[in-house]
């Protein structure tokens, strides 16, 4: 007689199909709605439109030109970056660095630009440095230079934390060769380095690429005129104005077909590895250093933290009277306080959803063989980011019309797609860790029935709880930031954080708003602290866990 | 974790959406600079309520584009009563929509600088445009449009787009009454001066002019009172263009579908009563629609005055603006 124990909770291969097959749907029939609807108003799609017109011509171009640029910019600094923290494992401030390269992906543009331009603007002190040392420089922030610099500041941070973390994934044995061989410079970086870093780098471009491609204040403020313009600046002045759905159209399928053939490229040739860090732990292996490295390295550095830090501080010295001023009537914080409940109310749920959503879709790629089935998916990976958020409101409008009545579901629909926009991100950070589990552990894990609930608790969460922190992480702060979409949607009276800055510009409120973008800056830095506490096993497992080994095979 | 926590959100976002029954409620379609905690929209609710036993509603967009972006996704299923926050460059377009209703209402109250007898949109509020200017960067500032395009290219100046913006747009509008056919190349040689064209009129104050990164900016000649009467300093000033300023007036109307449609007309009869209208100098930093007498703070006193006022119907706009933003393109990026 044999008696079968009862099957775990939650291991019915559906489980891990379905609801990612759902989730990837639903945004594809979302996507497919939004640029339907304009297309039927548009009476159907005329690319030639663009092609006569010199000026949107124009306007494909530079999106192209000024992204590819900011692309190959951002990687040439983050590469050096990222070797140097890899070689360099241990040294005061490394870990705040790390948080801070975290940090600049997620900053309100407004906030962020604002500190640029305090440092490197026409009165900022960098500039004011430069005018002492170099009389005459013919610096100008505004045009190209601004837009390079300011997407460098974003995506530059980015690329050195992917990287480095590619390159803290080479196996020590292979260092320690390394190192017994005296590989240095060149063929350190030929036979270690570039094998490392190779499988990303085209996942990263094309991620960078769409994140300047898209980009749509930057460019504006800091462009200098029309003459910088990009697609998405094409495509809201196509609606802004005119309503003219045709055109807006024919520019968003542009939009979606060169982002959209890139990621396609990329995802083809099986290119795509995890793109975003998932803190693992570093193995400190000593490579022996060429003379004058340790002060190179150390010059590199310090270059690069100016370059993260001063615009920081610059919104830190503008803010800070506002939020230091309490002998005020009308206290500041009356109106703060609020709006960051509000921002959380909205940010934690998108966080947690963002998360839990990314593991489903994770396991739905994993699990089919299908490739239909397996692209539906992946796309969540992608869309958001390339296709506009003004498509995406268009198709959420007609999707959900009816339901569109009060503001808890507006709140509820904002918190949706919030989790909707971070998904890329979220994705990328946890899929290195879940697809990082050998076959041996699974088939072992298999035979023993650890399955369901108990394979999830007992296996994947020890592994993905720091991941898990950090794409909460990214997941709350892009939300706790976000402005646009909640716009979409006409907010209720109460504002969020980053309403509360607009309503303060828009009411001549500048030191008020200042006030708001510290803040705004400080609970970031605060919700990346936590999370990155919380995610780091307790000290008592750390401690068994050391040295670190336990999953890694020993080969030395 | 996740059910909890959406029971938690639900539990706390709940009592926001409970309505007293028994009160009708009155939804106004808006943008943030009038629904804000600073401007005239809370004060101008409280006031309302305690005369109709009503609940007045906002629904904030972020601009007077998104407002008819959204009227006209809804359609006549619209729950809008009323839109309050377009202007004489939108009037138009929200006029196609076939969603805006005749208001019916008297207009004598009215004070502007020109004749307003449009059927369909009620003035709230009105300004002109200009450039305000930093006096400690700038002691002296041009004084007319042909001092500004004929200055030294070291005196930089920060616009807003006319794609995206309302003062953008309105900029290409005063250029174009003051020059005609002349614009573009006028555009052409004021170019070198332009430090930033920004996406709107906050991104180029907040970022920019308030960093001191030019000495002058678009705005509304009303922009000085607020520094004055608030901050309390003479700092930032508008400059007097001889040829004159360009007129932007901010328009209501009544949405057709509406079902409320008497308390709809009761509050744009309010709109232009004092108890409405006092909230407008300083909190939407305009000129209010109606005479305040002895309501009118006292900055506004030493605000310029333009010799001469210039005003395109909202039908030409509407007809001509595709042709000037092309030619603007044109000139900007030869």
């Amino acid at each position: 007689m044999r008696s079968t124990p009862p099957p775990a909770p939650l291991s019915h291969p559906g489980w891990q199909l379905i609801p990612g097959q759902l989730l990837g749907l639903a945004l594809v029939i979302l996507v497919a709605l939004g640029l339907g609807s304009m297309l039927i108003t548009a009476g159907g799609l005329d690319l030639s439109t663009v092609f006569n017109s010199r000026y949107l011509r124009g306007v494909v171009w530079f999106t192209v030109w000024q992204a590819m640029l900011s692309v190959l910019l951002s990687l040439a600094l983050a590469l050096p970056v990222a070797r140097t923290l890899a070689r360099y494992r241990r040294f005061p401030g490394r870990s705040a660095l790390l948080r801070v390269m975290e940090l600049s992906l997620v900053l309100p543009t407004i906030v962020a630009v604002s500190g640029i331009i305090g440092v490197y603007g026409r009165q900022g002190w960098g500039t004011g440095l430069l005018n002492e040392w170099f009389p005459g420089h013919g610096w100008n922030l505004y045009g190209l230079n601004g837009i390079l610099l300011a997407h460098i500041f974003f995506n530059a941070p980015l690329a050195a934390r992917v990287m480095l973390q590619s390159l803290e994934t080479i196996p020590p044995s292979r260092l320690r060769i390394a190192s017994q061989l005296g590989l240095r410079g060149w063929w350190l970086w030929r036979s270690v380095e570039w094998p490392a870093l190779r499988p990303v780098l085209p996942g990263l471009s094309a991620l960078v690429f769409t994140l300047c491609f898209t980009s749509f204040a930057i460019i504006m403020t800091l462009g200098g005129g029309p003459a910088a313009t990009t697609l998405e600046v094409a495509i809201y002045q196509a609606l802004r104005f005119e309503f003219d759905f045709p055109q807006a159209a024919v520019l968003a399928v542009i939009q979606l077909l060169i982002c959209g053939g890139l990621w396609w490229l990329v995802f083809r040739q099986r290119l795509e590895s995890s793109l975003l860090p998932n803190r693992q732990l570093s193995h400190s292996v000593p490579l022996k250093p060429w003379p004058a490295q340790h002060l190179l390295s150390a010059a590199l550095l310090l270059v690069f933290s100016l370059f993260l830090l001063l615009p920081l501080l610059a919104i830190g010295i503008r803010g800070l009277p506002a939020l230091l001023a309490l002998n005020t009537a009308h206290s500041i914080y009356e109106q703060l306080l609020p709006a960051t409940g509000r921002s959380l109310l909205i940010a934690l749920p998108a966080g947690f959803g963002s998360v839990a959503a990314s593991l489903m879709i994770l396991a739905s790629i994993n699990k089919t063989k299908n490739p239909i089935m397996k692209a539906i998916p992946t796309t969540t990976g992608y869309l958001p980011l390339i296709v506009p958020p003004i498509v995406l409101g268009t198709g959420l409008f007609l999707l959900l019309r009816p339901g569109l009545g009060n503001h808890t579901q507006g709140w509820v629909l904002v918190a949706l797609i919030n989790s909707l926009m971070a998904l890329p991100f979220v994705i990328q950070i946890l899929r290195g860790p879940l697809n990082g589990l050998d076959s041996h552990s699974l088939r072992v894990a298999d035979q023993l029935g650890i399955l369901g609930w108990y394979r999830w608790r007992r296996i994947y969460w020890p592994l993905l709880r720091r991941p898990m922190a950090l794409g909460l992480a990214y997941g709350i702060a892009l939300s706790m930031g976000d402005f646009g979409v909640i716009a979409l949607f006409g907010s209720p009276g109460q504002p969020t954080l980053p309403v509360l800055l607009y309503q303060q510009l828009g009411s001549y409120q500048v030191s008020a708003a200042a006030g708001t973008g510290l803040w705004l800056l400080m609970l970031l830095v605060f919700i990346f602290g936590l999370l990155s506490a919380i995610g780091r096993p307790p000290a008592h497992l750390q401690k068994k866990r050391l040295p670190e080994a336990a999953l890694e095979p020993k080969h030395v | 974790m996740l059910y909890r926590l959406s029971l938690l959100l639900l539990a706390v976002t709940l009592p926001l959406t409970a309505h007293s029954a028994d009160r009708p409620v009155l939804n106004v379609y808006t943008h943030p600079s009038f629904a804000a905690e600073w401007g005239p929209g809370p004060g101008v609710k409280e006031a309302f309520e305690k005369q109709c036993k009503c609940t007045l509603n906002y629904t904030v967009l972020n601009s007077g584009g998104d407002i008819l972006q959204r009227l006209r996704l809804e359609g006549t299923s619209t729950p809008a009563d009323v839109v309050l926050g377009l202007d004489t460059a939108t009037m138009e377009t929200a006029l196609q929509t076939g969603l805006i209703g005749e208001h019916e209402r008297s207009l004598d109250a009215l004070n502007l600088p020109i004749d307003w007898s449009d059927n369909h949109f009620i003035p709230y509020d009105w300004g002109y445009f200009a450039f305000v200017y930093d006096t400690e960067q700038l002691p002296e500032p041009p004084a007319s449009f042909d001092q500004l395009i004929n200055a030294p290219d070291d005196l930089k100046i920060i616009i807003q787009d006319p794609r995206t913006s309302t003062p953008g747009l309105g900029l290409l509008l005063w250029m174009h009454s003051v020059y005609g056919d002349e614009a573009p190349a006028k555009w052409e040689k004021l170019n070198n001066k332009i430090l930033a064209t920004t996406q709107s009129w906050s991104d180029g104050y907040f970022s920019l002019f308030m960093n001191g990164e030019a000495p002058m900016i678009l705005s509304y000649s009303t922009s000085p009172a607020y520094h004055m009467a608030v901050d309390k300093t003479d700092r930032y000033q508008a400059a007097k263009f001889e040829e004159g300023h360009y007129l932007q007036v901010e328009v209501a109307a009544l949405v057709e579908p509406s079902k409320q449609k008497t308390l709809a007309r009761r509050f744009v009869d309010f709109m232009l009563t004092p108890e409405f209208q006092r909230h407008i100098p300083l909190k939407n930093v305009m000129y209010p629609a109606i005479d305040l007498g002895e309501d009118l703070p006292t900055v506004f006193d030493r605000l310029i005055t333009p010799e001469h006022t210039f005003f395109m119907p909202p039908a030409d706009v509407a007809s001509q603006r595709r042709q000037l933003v092309n030619d603007w393109l044109d000139a900007m990026t030869r």
